[in-house]
């Protein structure tokens, strides 16, 4: 087993490769306000990030998944992140917890540093273990991509076209 | 009828009259394969193991699941059903097909959207749906774009990559009422996310493939880019889910493998972006899960074809093949591309869609090497062929030129004319280079005609001088059986003599077998095994006249004995050991005089100055044979290294009967080579196999390449010391 420190790097250098970015906060507080100053609109949170930041002046996380379509920022929460591969593993139970990891322009999405584990393998031993978590599980590696048109890398097509990993702690 | 439905013929005639195709699927195939081996590199570092090691692993996986197939069957429909889906399991791709329509039309649903499934592509399902007043549409891009200009895909993971961004600006453009710069591709991009993203909101079910359906908790797992198939998956109602039944994996230990080899192998990602793992249906909603059999039972029944099922399509397959990139997927497949559709489309479509590609196989075997799962897929096309030819689907010329060539004294007869009918040409100032100046048609002028020397290689054989030891060796004093090789014989006669010189200089004596002629490699290679195990009888009773051991110049003759005879015998028990006899005491010349008839480090080291490289033949570099190296034997023997040219263990565009029954994929596959060969700058260009050797020099012959064509045994044999 590596040391966090360890796994922290490898999982930057991993999410690098795979054109995510990386930020290092203390808190969910700091990752607000980060995203909050991306752009002009508030940012679409998912009813887990909503309950972490514990603030009444948030959108409603009901909001129809209409209105979440193409906000410019959405922040959600991951379970844990791959050092290996760079990947986050999100569990979306809830329609609403898809559409702010998918409908959105940018998203952040928020990681407890103790949740850094080494190995795609140490991702699959959890879910096999989290019955109700495989309901609707993803591996998000990077931001959407395609290259569909004579091969060309496209970022962003269905998806986020940029996705920032903030550890937290 | 669009590009991609039309007869084969039709198919052939477009794919080789498109002038942009062969070089992006050049360029494709080259970028796929650093990046990929990269891939594998990093992989290779990190487990500590090799991707044979690691591939063989995850087969295992399979083939087990494939064995049990019906107990994981029973166990992913028991948890899928706990979690709340329904799974049906069905036999063919109308009961599929009639499937989601009946559901469709019971919960009032007219739209669909898909994320990409090769299920449903393979049983037509976009097609079908509309004929009951359904609408399916397409929102991977690649997906979608097909779906615009009514075609099919012409890769497995790459479906769209036929078409230019020229031509996908007009469709989109079509279809979007815009007009788009051909060059600006986000834009592009942009549009069609705009233009796909109002249709999952107004969709009454979405439907996916699998790449994996995970037994232990009834799970699928889609891999993805896009993030579509999650768009899909989310708002609609209802969800289907169209998967082979040969996608059960027993665990999630196995996804993980699972997932170690596909993204890497499929578009050389360590992951792709999205790893989507769904478990029953979610809440309010229904998840309808179609295990398809479709001709997935009748293939495990088949011992050489079973592996196929194994096949987690990648397209890696398509990504090596030398043909493939000469024609593309259109013409190299049916609805399932590259070599894996060469085997399993006989399967799912029958044996009308599935012989027209055979022939363009070229039987490199380049497929199996970076295969993920390990499928034998030269083996199976092989099998396939002869099930083709067996059904009446080989040209007419093709039969009774293996009629003749099956004939070792009307053979000989008609080759002693044609040298003669070579001679009266050559006094006619008909002939330059060994080659003759014909005016031949078009589509097969990118390869002169090679005379037919007066003398054979075996008679040349009997009438000359032994040449000298120079050296001891493990060999010394053992007679060799000489198996010269029909062609060579023929064609290349030279090689054949200096085969024998090479093994005298270690020491062995030749004798040369009488009656010798064709081990039924040709035959064989045309799925005419009736034919082939004639010409294989002939040869076998031929070398079994003495037991020495037995030494030819061409590889292709050692693959066939080894690999291709205990196919042809295997209902004869008699002559299968017989064949074993004969191909257990069979060396290729290059891994005899390494051993046991091994020359000493630099003995051949005065020769004529110039700089040569080697062409490595694909076949034997493919299965891995230490003969393959001519470079390094011939490094070993003159001292001088090789030039570095690229792709040398690429075919040839020879292809045994393939450059004849497709001369436009030889000429293809040729212009590649001697591209290489022409960057690499060489005097002389080596080569091991003599069909790669008289095909290479025929090229060069016509293009006016300025370098010379030798088989390695006549490089090194015109180092050899002159007899005192």
């Amino acid at each position: 087993m590596s040391t966090l420190i360890e796994r922290t790097s490898r999982f930057a250098e991993g999410l690098d490769a795979a054109q995510g970015e990386l930020f290092q906060c203390n808190a969910w507080d700091e990752l607000w306000q980060y995203a909050d100053s991306l752009s002009g609109e508030t940012p679409a949170v998912s009813p887990a990030v909503h309950a972490h930041l514990q603030r009444g002046d948030l959108p409603d996380v009901n909001d129809p998944l209409r209105s979440i379509a193409d906000r410019q920022v959405g922040i959600t929460e991951a379970k844990l992140a791959i050092a290996e591969t760079g990947s986050v593993l999100l569990i979306e139970p809830a329609p609403i917890d898809r559409a702010v990891s998918l409908l959105t322009r940018h998203l952040i999405v928020g990681v407890a540093r103790e949740d850094i584990v080494d190995e795609l393998s140490d991702g699959f031993r959890w879910l096999a273990q989290q019955p109700r978590a495989a309901a609707y599980a993803t591996f998000v590696t990077g931001p959407s991509r395609t290259a569909d048109i004579e091969r060309s890398l496209t970022i962003g097509v269905q998806g986020p076209s940029r996705l920032t990993v903030a550890v937290l702690g | 009828m669009s590009a991609s439905t039309a007869p084969f013929s039709v198919r052939y005639r477009r794919s080789v009259g498109d002038p942009d195709l062969k070089p992006r699927l050049l360029d494709f195939q080259r970028s796929w394969r650093e990046s990929r081996d990269a891939q594998v590199r990093r992989l290779e570092q990190r487990t500590e193991r090799s991707f044979d090691a690691l591939r063989r692993d995850f087969a295992a996986v399979k083939d087990a699941t494939l064995e049990r197939m019906d107990d994981y069957i029973a166990e992913f429909r028991a948890n899928a059903e706990a979690a709340g889906a329904t799974v049906v399991e069905l036999s063919t791709a109308a009961e599929a097909v009639s499937y989601i329509a009946s559901i469709c039309k019971s919960r009032g649903i007219d739209l669909v959207v898909k994320s990409k499934s090769m299920v449903s592509e393979e049983i037509e399902l976009n097609h079908e749906l509309e004929q009951q007043g359904i609408t399916a549409i397409e929102t991977d891009l690649g997906e979608w774009l097909l779906q615009l200009a009514e075609e099919r895909p012409s890769h497995l993971v790459m479906p769209a990559i036929h078409q230019k961004r020229q031509y996908v600006a007009e469709i989109l453009g079509a279809e979007l009422g815009r007009e788009f710069d051909p060059d600006d591709i986000p834009e592009m991009v942009a549009s069609a996310r705009d233009g796909l993203r109002r249709h999952y909101l107004s969709a009454g079910a979405g439907l996916t493939g699998a790449n994996a359906l995970v037994a232990e908790t009834g799970s699928i797992m889609v891999v993805t880019n896009e993030g579509n198939m999650r768009l899909a998956t989310s708002l609609p109602d209802v969800h289907f889910v169209t998967a082979g039944i040969e996608k059960l994996i027993p665990t999630w230990a196995d996804a993980e493998r699972q997932l170690q080899l596909l993204p890497r192998s499929a578009t050389a990602q360590t992951l792709s972006t999205y790893t989507t793992c769904i478990t029953g249906a979610q809440p309010g909603k229904e998840m309808h899960i179609i295990l398809l059999d479709n001709g997935r039972r009748a293939m495990r029944e088949q011992d050489v074809i079973s592996d196929a099922l194994r096949c987690i399509r990648c397209g890696a397959c398509a990504n090596v093949c030398p043909p493939y990139q000469v024609v593309g997927g259109h013409t190299f497949g049916h609805i399932y591309t590259g070599a894996i559709g060469l085997v399993n489309t006989t399967f799912h479509h029958g044996i009308e869609d599935a012989a027209g590609p055979q022939g363009l196989c070229v039987s490199c075997g380049a497929c199996e090497t970076v295969c993920p799962v390990a499928i034998p897929l030269p083996k199976q096309i092989l099998e396939v062929r002869h099930q083709a030819h067996e059904s009446g689907h080989a040209p007419l010329w093709e039969r009774l030129a293996l009629k003749l060539w099956a004939r070792p004294r009307l053979f000989h007869y008609l080759m002693g004319i044609g040298a003669l009918a070579a001679g009266l040409a050559s006094l006619a100032g008909l002939v330059r280079n060994d080659h003759l100046r014909l005016p031949l048609p078009r589509k097969l002028r990118w390869r002169s005609v090679p005379t037919l020397p007066l003398r054979s290689g075996q008679t040349l054989v009997k009438s000359r001088a032994t040449q000298d030891a120079i050296a001891d060796s493990p060999a010394s004093g053992q007679t060799v059986d000489l198996f010269a090789q029909c062609l060579a014989d023929r064609l290349l006669p030279s090689a054949v003599d200096s085969a024998a010189k090479l093994i005298e200089a270690g020491g062995g004596l030749v004798n040369l077998p009488d009656g010798q002629h064709c081990c039924g490699l040709p035959a064989f290679d045309a799925g005419d095994w009736g034919t082939a195990r004639q010409m294989a009888r002939q040869t076998i009773e031929t070398l079994e006249q003495s037991g020495n051991e037995i030494v030819t110049p061409a590889p292709s003759c050692v693959i066939a004995m080894q690999d291709h005879w205990p196919r042809l015998f295997r209902d004869e028990p008699d002559w299968l050991d017989r064949a074993e006899a004969v191909s257990n005491r069979v060396h290729d010349l290059a891994s005899w005089l390494d051993s046991p008839g091994r020359l000493p480090d630099g003995c051949l080291s005065d020769g004529a100055n110039g700089s040569w490289t080697a062409h490595r033949f694909c076949q034997a570099s493919n299965r891995g044979d230490p003969g393959a190296r001519i470079d390094l034997l011939v490094e070993r023997l003159t001292g001088e290294p090789a030039l570095p040219l690229e792709e040398p263990e690429v075919c040839c565009g020879f292809g045994g009967l393939t450059s004849l029954a497709a001369p436009e994929v030889g000429e293809g596959i040729l212009e590649r080579k001697l591209n290489c060969v022409a960057e690499s700058g060489c005097d002389t260009l080596i080569t091991n196999n003599p069909g790669c050797a008289i095909h290479l020099r025929a090229g060069a012959n016509a293009g006016g390449a300025s370098h010379e064509t030798l088989h390695y045994a006549d490089f090194l044999a015109a180092r050899l010391p002159r007899n005192e």
